[in-house]
Formats: structure tokens, sequence, C-alpha cells
């Protein structure tokens, strides 16, 4: 038989790199989709009553309580067993997506109530459509004071990718997992794993403080 | 669906199940209460510049907003086991909560004292009110009013990410319901009766959170 | 020939006809698709474990080829923790697991078992030479996370009013190592075949493997879904053909350097 326990070499970096890949990708796919979707969502929010308010918060309340890790095994359990397995990829992505889809939405309806209503008077008095109002006037300036709260979510879905490992998506902390099993060196690649989340993390986490300091003037 | 439930095997279990979701509150109130202690100190060392203490403070905010929760409760686990500190899995997933919720409310604690106007201090100050009396009676209670809402967020997170300790086989709701579904591999009937009781719990604390919130503030927010 | 007359016949001609096209089940999905989704616990040498060169290796991976051979199809072996196991064969993530499943009563209610194809012995591993298992008491233990020797040493601990506070779980095979390796516990309790590899490695070379669990014999088997009954049927005539084949014993050979021991392969044969 091979040796059991083998160090770290230069032919794990195509390894590494292929999860820092499915991390970078899961992570982009979550926030686009979470993204479009909390904004549909947002905009019907802020426009509905009460009682459509209700139903739909209730429904998000479910994605917002339950540990994400739980989400994914049921979710990706469940599907199988109703005869349609997904590949851990696609499960991972609905899951997170509709996941960030629920942070989002509440980001985006504050992004829509921010706006003034006088705005709205005066942009419906010269003429605009109640559509045109939404994506000329409402959307540029509501997305610009929230801003930096979709940045948070944003950042927050980048470190929460991390659970997809658990049903078995090959993403960083997962390859890391598999790396550590056959060297029994935890230390230096757990370190080399949250320095990598760390450097895509803080850059955006200042960028984010310094558009909230700008728009604070 | 060729799935067939087994509710039985579970409800069997039910005791177990309710032992694992009390861990999983002791765990996230104990994180909250020293995380608060910690995240308050951390925030008037930073605001003071209280050198070298300021310094390790922004190193200990940033560190723990900017990476996974999973890697931190890893590194309190077997990061530090490398180091000969061995670290329960109860204390390891303990120890990373308390370090992402002091690292999370010191920042929420530092932007609630700047967002009340110096002018409040300085009214109070002509008023004749002494250093501690406008603290304990003008700004403290302005500044908890508006991290109020975000503590709360910041407890129900507590609760949601210990169900990390799955991983590092701690044996709160998550990780005892791994562990029985392992016993009969009766998967989705355990983790949805878990993912019902996260929702019990989650609701229940943002409920009473909300109608603490009510005699506390009188509606005045 | 009137309405009514038409409809009998369509209706007795689908009667007729449908249990002829009934859905393919598993073992003509696995052909179609020229794929076979081979579920194994990938850190649990010499069983299943990854080389340097991250490929999997071991028994049960020998295994998931030669099955694969034998359908005609190309083998993907897929890693698993223990407790992954259920939830990749339900969500059809696998079509079999090859991952030293122990065949308790319990867990057939759920899924589906094949003859048995291993035997092991649950032992202690520590790093003080440990004599008997009573010598346990006191001592800090660990197992992994849902194994049946978790179980087992749980029950054992219980009967003897140890409690639970000095024991330790792990969420897989390989951080149960970890955790003894780095001294955050003072003994695991594993399989015979994992401690006897182990011992190889110079990592755990001044460990030492203690006591069997008294009267435990781990016997496993393959899984795959409950339903799927010609699949296991088809299993079940594989693993007789591994030992028939003497693929069985090449296998033992090349991971455990030796022959397989009589006894195994006739408790095997027995079917015990």
């Amino acid at each position: 038989m091979g040796s059991l326990f083998t160090p770290l070499s230069w032919n794990d970096s195509g390894l590494i790199l292929a999860g820092i890949w499915n991390t970078i990708v899961i992570s982009v796919v979550a926030i686009v989709i979470g993204t479009i979707l909390g904004l549909i969502i947002g905009f019907i929010r802020s426009e509905s009553n009460k009682t459509v308010n209700l139903i739909l918060s209730s429904l998000l309340d479910i994605l917002r309580s339950v540990p994400l890790i739980i989400q994914l095994i049921l979710f990706s359990t469940f599907v199988g067993a109703w005869g349609y397995p997904l590949e851990p990829f696609v499960a991972g992505s609905i899951i997170l997506s509709l996941y960030t889809m629920a942070f989002m939405s509440e980001v985006f309806r504050s992004a829509f109530e921010s706006v003034h209503s006088s705005m709205l008077t005066a942009s419906r008095s010269l003429g605009l459509s109640y559509w045109q109002t939404v994506f000329y006037i409402r959307l540029p300036i509501g997305i610009r004071t929230v801003f930096p709260s979709w940045l948070g979510v944003a950042l927050s879905v980048i470190k929460d990718s991390a659970l997809v490992s658990v049903i078995g998506y090959m993403e960083l902390l997962r390859t890391s997992d598999q790396l550590i099993s056959r060297t029994q060196q935890p230390l230096e690649i757990l370190l080399g794993v949250g320095l990598f989340y760390f450097l895509i993390s803080y850059p955006l986490s200042l960028y984010g403080k310094h558009v909230e300091r700008k728009m604070a003037l | 669906m060729d799935y067939q439930f087994h509710w039985n095997t579970v409800f069997q279990k039910m005791p177990e199940m309710l032992e694992g979701a009390f861990v999983t509150l002791h765990v996230s109130i104990l994180s909250m209460l020293i995380g608060i202690v910690i995240a308050v100190f951390l925030a008037i060392v930073k605001m003071n510049q209280i050198k070298p203490f300021s310094y390790i403070s922004s190193v200990w905010i940033e560190i723990s907003r900017n990476t996974p929760a999973l890697f931190q409760i890893y590194m309190a686990y077997f990061g530090l086991g490398a180091f000969g500190i061995h670290l329960s899995p109860y204390v390891a997933v303990l120890s990373a909560l308390i370090f992402v919720n002091a690292g999370y409310l010191a920042e929420t604690f530092r932007g609630g004292f700047q967002s009340i106007p110096k002018t409040q201090y300085s009214a109070s100050k002509s008023l004749g009110m002494t250093n501690f009396q406008s603290y304990w009676y003008i700004i403290l209670p302005q500044m908890f009013r508006r991290i109020y809402h975000p503590m709360t967020n910041q407890f129900v997170w507590s609760i949601l990410m210990s169900s990390l300790g799955i991983l590092v086989g701690m044996s709160e709701l998550s990780g005892e319901t791994q562990r029985l579904q392992s016993l009969s591999f009766r998967t989705l009937e355990f983790f949805m009766v878990a993912a019902v009781m996260y929702y019990i719990i989650t609701k229940f604390v943002l409920i009473s959170a909300s109608l603490i919130s009510r005699r506390l503030f009188k509606g005045e927010i | 020939m009137n309405l009514f007359k038409k409809l009998t016949i369509c209706a007795s001609l689908v009667a007729v006809l449908l249990p002829t096209v009934s859905s393919a089940d598993k073992l003509d999905d696995v052909i179609k698709k020229g794929e076979l989704n081979c579920g194994v616990v990938l850190d649990f040498p010499p069983m299943g474990y990854f080389d340097k060169d991250n490929k999997p290796l071991g028994f049960d991976v020998d295994y998931c080829n030669d099955l694969a051979k034998a359908l005609g199809v190309k083998s993907n072996v897929l890693n698993l923790t223990w407790s992954d196991r259920i939830p990749s064969l339900v969500s059809g993530k696998t079509d079999v697991v090859i991952g030293s499943t122990s065949d308790t009563l319990e867990r057939a209610k759920s899924v589906g078992f094949t003859y048995p194809y291993f035997i092991f012995k649950f032992q202690v591993f520590s790093k003080n030479k440990i004599a008997s298992f009573d010598d346990l008491k006191g001592l800090k233990v660990g197992a992994a996370l849902g194994t049946t020797y978790e179980t087992e040493y749980l029950a054992y601990a219980k009967k003897h009013g140890w409690g639970k506070d000095n024991y330790t779980a792990f969420k897989s095979e390989n951080d149960a190592f970890l955790g003894l390796f780095q001294g955050k516990i003072d003994a695991i309790i594993t399989t015979n075949t994992n401690i006897a590899t182990k011992l190889q490695t110079k990592e755990f070379k001044d460990f030492s493997a203690g006591p069997f669990v008294p009267n435990y014999d781990d016997v496993v088997g393959l899984i795959a879904k409950r339903s799927e009954v010609s699949w296991i049927n088809y299993l079940n005539l594989f693993l007789i053909h591994q030992i028939r084949d003497g693929n069985m014993n090449k296998h033992y050979n090349t991971h455990f350097g030796a022959d397989a021991p009589a006894d195994l392969i006739q408790a095997l044969r027995d079917n015990k």
C-alpha cells in the first residue's frame, strides 16, 4: 500500500486552486441570484399592504430562523428522495441563493422606502409613469443609500458559502479538510484558509465603510 | 416520491433531541453574555485609542468579522490543538461564538455610542449633572435603544451558528440530530424535526425581545 | 364498433402493456448512464483513503472499481463521511455505498443491505498501553460520530456507570485520529484494520493497540436504496463472485499485506 500520511506538496496546488475557484463561483452565483430575487421581493414588500407583507415575511422568516447547514442537508436529501437528485453545486446554489434573498429583500425594502414620498410626487407631476419613477428615481437613489448594507450581506454570503461543504461541494474548506486528513497538518492549512477569506473580505469591508462615511457627509 | 416517513423513530428519541436543544440555548446565551462584556471593553479601548489595547481590539474585530464562523470553530478545536491547547467541543464552539459576538457587538456599541450627538453630553453637563449622571441618565439609555435590535439579531445569529457544533462532534441540537440519524438512518425525519425546533427557538427569542422592547422603550423608538 | 367497445379494448391493452414497460430500475439506470456513483468513506484506511496525489485508494475503492467493471461502466468514487452515507443514497448522489456499514436491524428499516462483505473488530487505540476494556474508566475516550463503535462504547459506559462526560465525538474517522494525535483524548475506539494501518505510519508508530470491544463482531454490508431489490440482488451476486473469483483475497493482500484469514472468508460465505 502507499504511504498513509503525506505532507503538503506542490501537487496539491491544483486541488487548492479548484477549491478557491469553487468558493468564488458559488458565492458569486448566490449573491447575483439572491440580489435579483431580493430586489423583486423587496419591491413587492414595499408596495404591498399589511396582509401580503405578513405572509411574505413569515415565509422569509423560515429561511432566516433555520440554520443554513440544516437547510442544506434537508433540501439536498429531500429533492433526492423526491426523485430529482441534484449535484451538490446546484442544490447548494439554490439554498444559498434563497438564503441570500431572504436578507437582501430586507435591504431592498428599506431601499425603496428610503426614498422620500415628496420625490415621488415630484416625479409623477413631471409626467413620469409609475414604472419610470421606479426605475429612474426610486431604484438609483434607494440603492445608493443601502449599498453598505448590501455589501454587508454579500460578505456574509461569501463566508457562509463554506457551509455548502456539508453536502459534498468541494469548496475551499472541504478541500482543506481532505488535505488535513491526508497530511495531519491542521494548523498550516487552516491558517491558509483563514487568510484567503480575510484577504477577500477585509478590503471589501473597508470599501463599504469608506462609502458609508462618504454618504454620511 | 418513494420515501416513506417513519415518524415514530423520531418521537422515541425526543428526549435526546430536547436535551440537544437545551445545549444549543445554553451555549448561545453564554456566548452572548460573555461576548457583550468583552465587546464593551473592545469598544471602549478602540474609541479612546488606549494603546496597545486598541490595536488588539482592531485586530480582534477585523478577524472575527472577515473569516467564516466555521473556520473559527475549526481553529479553536484543531488549530489550538496543534499548540497543545485542548478545548472540549463545547468550549471550542463557545469560544468561537464569543470571539465573533464580541467582534460584531464591539462595532455595534461603537456605532451606537457615536450616533449620540456630543451636544447631548454638553447639555447635560450644563444642567449640572456629573460625568456619571450624564452617561447613566442621558447617553446610555439612548444608546441602548439603538443597539437593542442589532443585539437581538446577534443573539439569533449565535443560536443558528451554534449548529456548526455538528462539525466538531458537539452534542447540541444539530450534533445530536446527526448522531441519532446515524443510528436509524432516518435523515429527513430527524432533520425536519430539528429545523422546526430551531424555528421555534428563534421565534421565541424574537417575540420575547420585541415584547421586552415594548415595555422598555414604551413605543418611543 | 361503438365507443364503449373501443374504450374497453384500449383499457385492456394498456393494462397488458403497462407491466412490460414498467420504469427502469437502478440496475438499468446505472448501465444506461454508463457510470457508477459509488460512495466510499475516504478517511478510513485501508478501506478508503487518499494518496499523495489526492487519488482515492483502498479496499472499498477496489470493490467500486470491480463492480463498475462487472457492470461495464465507468467508476466514479465519491468521498463521504460516516454520516453522509444515507443522505447520499436517499438524495441519489450515490448508487451504492461501499462504506463498511454495520448491518443493524434498526438501519435495515431505512436502507437495503447486501450480504456482509467484511467483518471488523472494534479495538481501543491509545498512546499509553491499555490492558483491558475496563481500564477506559476515567480516561478521555473518543470515536467518530454516528458509528457503531460509538454506540457500543456508550452502551458499555452506561452499563458500567461511567457517564458521558469523558466521551468526545468527532465528525469523521480522521478527526478522531487527529484528536488522539494532538492529545485531546487518551484513547479512541475504532476498527482493528484501521489501527493496524495507522501503526505502520511514523505519526502513530509509538501508539498501541489495546483491547477489543467485548463480545462484538462488526459485520458490514454494502448499502443501497431499500426499494431497489433487483439492484441489491445484483450486488449480492457481485459479492459472492468477489470471493469465488479470488478478487477479495487479492485486494486483502494489497491492503493488509497477507492472505484473507480463512475464518473471515468462511464467515462471509456463511453470510454471518
